[in-house]
């Protein structure tokens, strides 16, 4: 091994308890930015999930204008286009077909408007968690006049079960005012405001007959096999369905807040990173300058014998190298273990609304290569750059002056 | 005989103003090839300031040092060090080797800097450690030695790379009276059959009693420069 190389790889050991805490600084802020980063990308699978799993699904198909204007009259007549694609596509894994429109609904004590959504029940149950919040009643089977609504707007309208709810909505082609009574055959809690105090959810059928609508929807919402296919907004899937006066759209055209949301946890993560390394390159520079005076007469010796300032520069360098291969190794065992711990324990974090979307499972961490390859290096690196001044430090000694430094 | 060190109004100032301290005021001294000799003073005098500025670890603030036919003052820090590496050898007081390395790679060292083949710098390292009584103890680190012995790893490491100059400061400081008396025997008898050039700083006696040149300095001039007549041929 080169002499320089084996100096330095010796020199780290000559004080273990000095080279034991600095590498534990350095493995600790690893492992920090492991663990962060492996949170990150669970919070951002849930928030991702929670968003499109618990109803609006990971990429939706309209008619043309209908995202911007929610008009009624938008609604797609033949559905099977979109229907034959989709049961055709073997990365989708299930479709339900909506149609959407503002109502109001009245009881007997009060009134209040919502968004009435006629949905097939079997087909909704496969892309929507609207069967897994049901709270009280029976899910949709199919038959007329049956309607769920959420626990807020049953609060608001006064109603229980069985209890009678008008509701009135304009209908298509025309705007004629169109009205139907049901009985209230169950009540949902998503957990998010939104849902529960303002939509409501009758079978598809009939409310293609109440909108006067022959077959069409308004919608088309569906996941794919593979979730992560949905972040691709120019999938083969969505470019296949955006024909004649049909578009489609992942999640991330859909609901772009959370797209800009994803970018700010990145974001986020860049700035703990930028402190957690600031601190630990301050750790770095101070132990290094202690090991420096504390060999001083000694640099002051090997410089006399011919050393030159180049090779002390590249002395230090290569103790900090050794120093953050050690650290990092460290780190990343203990990391592996954490991540793969909090994968299946996951973090309790009780019920968190977080950018207006709520979180209730345990945040589950996610094992990524670069938590093991990008940071790890960004670690080296980063002891290599606290390395420099201490380096260059050393390299300006002036012999004579560090063999008059006391021992 | 060429001169191997030459001084030319050698000055080296310290602090400025009333706290100015002259350590080295107009020194000027050439030194043969193969000289055995010693500056010697009191405490403070300028011995070890003298022998750094002759090894190029200090720069005079006045005057010239030119070794074996080189300015050194033109000298960019890394010629230096080469330079150094090259032609002088250094025995320092104490403290003089490398703790994480053996007494084997201590000797080595510089010999490994200058790029001499592996299977020579073993030939020499070895040579050395007979020459010296080192045999046996090329494994050690520094910790395990007896002060006597680092004193002697320390004359191994300064003359296995066969420089032109050894500069001793104060070699025998730390040792004791049989110890120091042995290692200085040893040192002169390399000077005879090698022909090496040995300056030392020191107030030893032994080592005066040895030196076959005496340059008595005090307070920063040369009080007296003496060529000893029980060494003269």
């Amino acid at each position: 091994m080169n002499l320089i190389l084996r100096l330095a790889w010796r020199n780290i050991f000559r004080n273990g308890r000095r080279t034991f805490l600095t590498c534990l600084l350095l493995a600790c802020s690893l492992i920090a930015l492991v663990l962060t980063d492996g949170v990150m990308r669970g919070m951002m699978d849930l928030m991702v999930e929670t968003t499109t799993r618990t109803f609006a699904g990971e990429a939706q198909a309209h008619k043309k204008g209908f995202r911007d204007s929610f008009d009624v009259d938008l609604y797609i007549e033949d559905i099977s286009i979109v229907a034959n694609k989709l049961e055709a596509d073997v990365a989708i894994e299930a479709y339900t077909i909506r149609t959407m429109s503002g109502a109001m609904m009245s009881s007997a004590d009060n009134m209040a408007g919502g968004l009435l959504w006629g949905v097939d029940g079997e087909r909704e149950a496969k892309v929507s968690k609207l069967k897994e919040a049901l709270v009280d009643g029976s899910y949709l089977t199919g038959k007329d006049n049956e309607i769920l609504i959420g626990e807020e707007l049953a609060d608001l309208l006064s109603v229980e079960l069985g209890d009678r709810i008008v509701v009135t909505l304009s209908q298509v082609d025309g705007g004629e005012l169109s009205q139907a009574l049901f009985r209230l055959s169950g009540i949902f809690k998503f957990g998010m405001r939104e849902i529960d105090s303002s939509m409501i959810f009758i079978n598809l059928a009939q409310s293609r007959k109440i909108l006067g609508m022959e077959a069409g929807a308004h919608q088309v919402a569906f996941n794919f096999v593979n979730a992560k296919d949905a972040v691709d907004p120019e999938s083969a899937t969505i470019r296949s369905l955006s024909t004649g006066d049909i578009e489609a759209a992942s999640w991330v055209d859909l609901q772009p807040q959370m797209s800009a949301m994803l970018a700010m946890v990145d974001f986020s993560l860049l700035i703990v990173g930028g402190i957690l390394f600031l601190i630990a390159s301050l750790g770095i520079i101070n132990s290094m300058f202690m090991s420096i005076y504390e060999r001083i007469y000694e640099f002051g010796v090997a410089m006399a014998i011919g050393t030159r300032p180049s090779q002390m520069v590249t002395l230090i360098m290569a103790e900090a190298f050794f120093l953050a291969l050690l650290s990092i190794v460290g780190g990343m065992i203990v990391s592996y273990f954490l991540i793969d711990y909090f994968s299946v324990a996951g973090i309790p974090m009780g019920d968190m609304e977080f950018e207006g979307i709520s979180i209730h499972n345990n945040i589950k961490t996610i094992f990524d290569i670069s938590q093991f390859t990008v940071l790890p290096l960004s670690v080296v690196a980063l002891t290599l750059v606290a390395a420099i001044y201490p380096a260059l430090f050393t390299a300006r000694i002036v012999p004579s002056e560090a063999l008059h430094k006391s021992l | 005989m060429s001169k191997v060190i030459e001084t030319s109004h050698l000055c080296r100032y310290f602090g400025e103003g009333e706290l100015l301290v002259k350590a080295l005021d107009d020194v000027s001294i050439d030194v043969e090839e193969g000289e055995f000799s010693a500056i010697i003073g009191p405490s403070g005098s300028g011995k070890s300031t003298l022998l750094h500025l002759i090894g190029g670890l200090d720069k005079p603030t006045h005057g010239e040092v030119i070794l074996a036919g080189t300015n050194i003052e033109s000298m960019t820090r890394s010629a230096l060090s080469n330079f150094r590496r090259d032609h002088i050898g250094f025995v320092f007081q104490a403290y003089n080797l490398i703790p994480v390395l053996s007494t084997i790679e201590n000797i080595e060292y510089v010999m490994l800097m200058q790029g001499v083949p592996s299977s020579e710098r073993r030939k020499r390292v070895f040579e050395m450690l007979d020459i010296l009584g080192l045999d046996g103890l090329g494994g050690r680190r520094p910790a395990q030695l007896s002060g006597g012995q680092q004193q002697r790893v320390a004359v191994a490491r300064a003359m296995v790379s066969r420089p032109n100059i050894i500069l001793a400061d104060e070699p025998t400081a730390n040792l004791d009276s049989k110890t120091g008396i042995s290692l200085l025997d040893m040192m002169k008898d390399l000077n005879v059959r090698h022909g090496m050039t040995f300056i030392f700083s020191t107030h030893d006696q032994k080592i005066m009693d040895r030196a076959r040149r005496l340059i008595h300095l005090r307070d920063g001039l040369i009080e007296l420069d003496e060529q000893r007549k029980e060494f003269a041929a």
